[in-house]
């Protein structure tokens, strides 16, 4: 596709390319860098300049000292947190069934599930929202977690099939010769050789939750609850949206999101990649 | 909804009970009835407290803890206020709780354009018993009106809020003008005149995009040239569609097609307006008094010498041009259990010392007459001066209980109609209907 | 998704044997220990999806048949909700806006997500460091992500380097978070940013079980680079292609979050509609629920129409 790589040009076009590819992919961050390192002042100035010429930390001063983000940050952690774990739990044993166990219904069980990934969540939040209201959960932690654990299913039970299966059949049979169950084979066997697996498809779970807005800006009222995706687009006073706030504040949140994303590159693409090419 | 009964060590309880129960799995949720997420700065309520909500706004806030720590050291025993404060969707996030049954804040501060939707609702309390006519009588007209709806009074106003016209009284006098225009044709020829004397890049600037404050400013050019929204005689009855609204609306658009106003105006809220005006690109700026406040704290391009204020300009024709009310009120929720509590706090937060004290420190508008003839107001709050000129040319956006839903379509429209992608003509005949639609809709 | 069952034994019998035939099959689907673990682990992740997705599905479709008005009334109305959505000049913004936004966004992301996924399919210095960063937008918040392009897109105002670049360069003069059509544009741009480099990364995974062998055969027959490309690479490429067309299509086609943002509330697209109805209007409640029914029923139609019309297979 591009050209003759042999040739110099076509090395050069080559490189071209690939640089422009990065820097689009990033220039939107750096912007974002500066419109949380300068001043405010020098956020209102217009023509817009590209480079900063102020350094100041208002606006990171601004975003924790707001009690509502600092506890939009721990709402968040705490989401993801219970959904990964809640959505590992119950993903990771119907994986394992649905990987190694020969049941009749597996068929549909494993398309029922991944069918999920396709549902509209918001054909339910009407329904949900008054479901919540009877159950008194609304504006709880739970009325975030219970649909984000529905929609992050698909994706874990997804992965984890396709880990399990990668795992040699022998050893299991072998553990099974000595007298395991099924059960005992996949805590004592299976499970500990796929940790990898497990938490790459954890990690998953937890930006995806991490991510969600819709059920967030939903099921959330207020401060106690509402995580940061919420709370960041709504950085502002009665008369002021504080741009220099939103920026640093996305910062703060996409920051360690990036870099778990990166530390774990290698396993996130060979896992999202491993159903989708066999 | 979370139970209100919830102390201190139940609603630590409740997390730990739900980290149980979560591990239990999707059953476990359902049994949970009171979780309190993380971040309480409030330790929910048992008898005696009150916990009020208010939007997001930092001064205010600043003033209000100090004014509720007193009130606090007042009924230390009895009551304890504690406060909530609440987003930039704070009126999403009221009525999600209403609707979830009601929430468990007692004292509300809510917008001038609420109070029928949710009195209607039955969401917050008629205040009628309490709020007595003789107190009532201490308030300024418009305020106090915006509370009122259908024979019951739902709130008592807090502070109050308008729109006014800011200027460049420098590059004015310069230019040769003594005086802040009367009307949008001096307007119009003075922004002109200025911007190219002065090489200034807007003209006017105001809030045109599709959003309440679009509503706000769209209406002020309807009401300028004579025309209205509603019948004030039977507000059941839209009227919008009249040659006097359209003409408001040909020069709401006029501001752009004059080369006045830059056309990315019509996605400026308030930000973009006083961005704009502190720095120095713009000559006028309709706003809020809160911009008056920013030039007093004096770090901006522009400072307050250089600046004037004055009620805004009248149409073609008019004597009088009109600013539409804002402001906030304090509610009390259908649903709180410490009504008389709540009602203690109200009054405390309205009484005149506590205003002057909001005006003082954070020149917020009182809606008590008496504040705007105190000399130490006026004396270290100067935008009583101007705000006193125009409180009797103040008008309440549409009251209705499907305000709601109307103010969408108004967005749309007048943001459609600045745009120039509908005419004025147009713009009015078609909210003349969705609007009644939606009354009919509403309350057949 | 299409995975034929397995364990039941589905051979044409004579009719009354079919009886006895499923009774047995059945009997043994619940003794045999080994398939009755695998229905017990399977049964937590059923019930989440009966309960949370199920359910609230035919609440949702029997809400869309009442007319309800927030706190005052309701009544068994049949479709005609169904009606008034599809008469409802809102509905139709929405729909056009969701589709224009879902085959602009897809269309993009494959073409460039392609011609990524070829450059990384070569060894060369800094793959690595390229491969990277092609990762760093994917784990945005959809949210955070329009708020920071939106920033960027405000006109005349000092954050707003996009807009003012655009603007003085002369490709659009208006303001562009003004014009519904412009910020559609703009949607798209912040969806391209975000999701292409994943969608290149989905395809390189296809590319890379290409043998090279395949290539080299072709080369021998003379084929050029861009006949190589559509002979023998796109065949190769194309299942892994359909299932990332498929996720893509059906994410841009519930799309919420990134246009609620970017259009602060006032961009319409079908989940915007449902959102408004449901949850910010006093009146529409049920026309809300109506159109929740219609995002439910378009997006099995577009898995249809992917899984069976082109035959994308999701399971091997």
């Amino acid at each position: 596709m591009f050209g003759d790589f042999e040739t110099r040009w076509g090395k050069v076009l080559f490189y071209v390319l690939i640089t422009v590819f990065v820097l689009m992919t990033i220039s939107p961050l750096l912007w974002m860098a500066k419109m949380a390192l300068v001043s405010p002042a020098e956020l209102d100035v217009y023509p817009p300049k590209i480079l900063p010429e102020s350094l100041d930390f208002t606006s990171f001063k601004t975003i924790f000292g707001d009690a509502r983000f600092r506890s939009a940050l721990v709402n968040t952690v705490v989401i993801a947190g219970f959904t990964t774990v809640i959505c590992l739990s119950v993903g990771s044993i119907a994986a394992y069934a649905l990987a190694r166990l020969k049941f009749g219904l597996r068929g549909p069980v494993l398309s029922m599930i991944l069918a999920v990934a396709f549902f509209p969540a918001v054909a339910i939040i009407a329904p949900l929202f008054l479901q919540f209201t009877n159950w008194g959960i609304v504006n709880t932690y739970q009325s975030m977690i219970i649909p984000d654990v529905l929609f992050a299913l698909p994706l874990t039970v997804y992965l984890l099939v396709a880990y399990f299966r990668e795992l040699p059949l022998d050893i299991e049979e072998a553990a099974k010769v000595d007298g395991a169950s099924p059960m005992q084979a996949f805590f004592r066997v299976t499970l500990p050789l796929s940790i990898p697996g497990v938490v790459t498809t954890g990690l998953l779970c937890f930006i995806f939750a991490a991510t969600e807005f819709l059920f967030a800006n939903t099921f959330a009222f207020d401060s106690s609850t509402q995580p940061v995706t919420v709370i960041i687009p709504q950085f502002a006073t009665q008369y002021r949206t504080d741009y220099g706030a939103q920026a640093a504040a996305s910062m703060v949140v996409t920051i360690p999101l990036t870099i778990l994303v990166l530390a774990f590159q290698r396993r996130i693409v060979s896992g999202l990649t491993a159903g989708a090419v066999k | 909804m979370t139970t209100r009964k919830v102390g201190k060590h139940r609603s630590a309880m409740g997390r730990r009970e739900f980290l149980r129960l979560s591990g239990a799995g999707i059953a476990g949720s359902a049994l949970l009835s009171a979780c309190s997420g993380f971040g309480g700065e409030e330790e929910a309520s048992g008898s005696g407290k009150v916990i009020m909500s208010h939007g997001p706004d930092p001064v205010l806030e600043g003033l209000l803890k100090k004014q509720l720590e007193d009130f606090n050291a007042q009924h230390k025993g009895e009551i304890e206020a504690i406060f909530r404060p609440m987003g930039e969707d704070y009126f999403d996030q009221l009525r999600t709780q209403f609707q979830a049954g009601g929430g468990d804040i007692d004292v509300i501060s809510g917008d001038v354009i609420w109070p029928a939707q949710f009195g209607a609702n039955g969401w917050i309390d008629d205040l009628s018993d309490r709020f007595t006519e003789e107190m009532q009588g201490a308030y300024l007209e418009g305020p106090l009106g915006a509370n009122q709806y259908q024979d019951a009074v739902y709130g008592v106003p807090w502070f109050t809020d308008l729109g006014m016209l800011y200027y460049r009284a420098d590059l004015l006098k310069q230019s040769g003008f003594s005086n802040a225009p009367a009307t949008y044709d001096e307007l119009f020829s003075m922004a002109e005149k200025v911007q190219s004397d002065a090489g200034v890049r807007h003209g006017h600037v105001f809030q045109g995009s599709n959003y309440e404050g679009g509503v706000v400013n769209g209406l002020e050019f309807i009401w300028a040239h004579g025309g209205d929204a509603l019948d004030t005689e039977d507000p059941t009855q839209v009227i919008i569609d009249s040659p006097e609204s359209a003409a408001g609306l040909e020069t709401y658009r006029g501001t752009v097609e004059a080369g006045i106003t830059p056309e990315a105006i019509v996605t400026f809220t308030e930000p973009e307006c006083d961005a704009a005006f502190r720095n120095g690109d713009a000559v006028f700026m309709r706003n809020w008094p809160y911009v008056y406040g920013m030039l007093l704290a004096g770090d901006a391009e522009i400072k307050l010498n250089q600046v004037g204020v004055a009620p805004l300009p009248a149409g073609e024709g008019e004597s009088e041009g009109f600013s539409a009310l804002g402001g906030w009120n304090l509610f009390i929720n259908a649903t709180s259990d410490v009504k008389d509590e709540a009602w203690e706090l109200i009054k405390f937060l309205t009484t005149p010392e506590a205003v002057k004290f909001r005006a003082i420190e954070g020149s917020y508008l009182s809606a008590l007459q008496e504040t705007y003839e105190d000399q130490e107001v006026l004396d270290q709050a100067p935008v009583y001066e101007v705000a006193g000129q125009v409180t009797d040319q103040i008008r309440p956006r549409p009251v209705s209980p499907f305000y709601g839903d109307m103010t969408l379509e108004m967005a749309e429209e007048f943001n459609n109609s600045l745009k120039g992608e509908t005419s004025p003509e147009d713009a009015v005949a078609t909210l003349q209907e969705s609007m009644q639609g939606i009354i009919d809709q509403g309350t057949s | 998704m299409t995975e034929s069952a397995t364990g039941v034994d589905t051979k044409p019998r004579a009719p009354g044997g079919l009886v006895r035939g499923t009774l047995r099959t059945l009997r043994n689907e619940f003794t045999d220990k080994e398939r009755r673990l695998g229905y017990i682990l399977v049964t937590p992740a059923i019930a989440i999806i009966l309960a949370i997705a199920l359910f609230p599905l035919l609440y949702a479709i029997w809400l869309s048949l009442q007319e309800i008005i927030i706190n005052q009334s309701s009544s068994f109305v049949g479709f005609q909700n169904y009606v008034d959505m599809i008469q409802d000049p809102d509905f139709h913004s929405a729909l056009i806006n969701t589709t224009v936004f879902t085959v602009l966004s897809v269309s993009l992301e494959l073409v460039l997500g392609m011609a990524i996924a070829l450059a990384l399919n070569r060894a060369f210095k800094g793959r690595g460091i390229a491969r990277a960063t092609a990762l760093a937008p994917w784990a945005f918040p959809p949210a955070i992500a329009a708020v920071m392009w939106r920033l960027m897109f405000q006109d005349q105002v000092g954050g707003g380097i996009l807009a003012y670049l655009i603007r003085s360069s002369g490709i659009y003069t208006h303001p562009i978070l003004g014009s519904d059509s412009a910020l559609i544009v703009a949607a798209v741009l912040v969806d391209v940013w975000k999701t292409t480099p994943f969608m290149a990364l989905l395809l390189l995974a296809g590319l890379q079980v290409i043998p090279q062998e395949v290539y080299e055969a072709s080369r021998v027959d003379g084929a050029t680079s861009w006949q190589q490309f559509w002979r023998v690479t796109l065949p190769l490429v194309r299942p892994a292609m359909l299932v990332a067309l498929l996720f893509r299509t059906l994410d841009a086609w519930r799309v919420y979050d990134l246009l609620w943002v970017m259009g602060n509330r006032q961009l319409n697209s079908l989940s915007v509609y449902v959102y408004n109805g449901v949850k910010i209007s006093q009146l529409d409640f049920s026309l809300g629920n109506a159109a929740a029914v219609f995002v439910f029923l378009s997006s099995i139609a577009i898995a249809f129409l992917f899984i069976k019309v082109l035959g994308t297979r999701a399971v091997d």
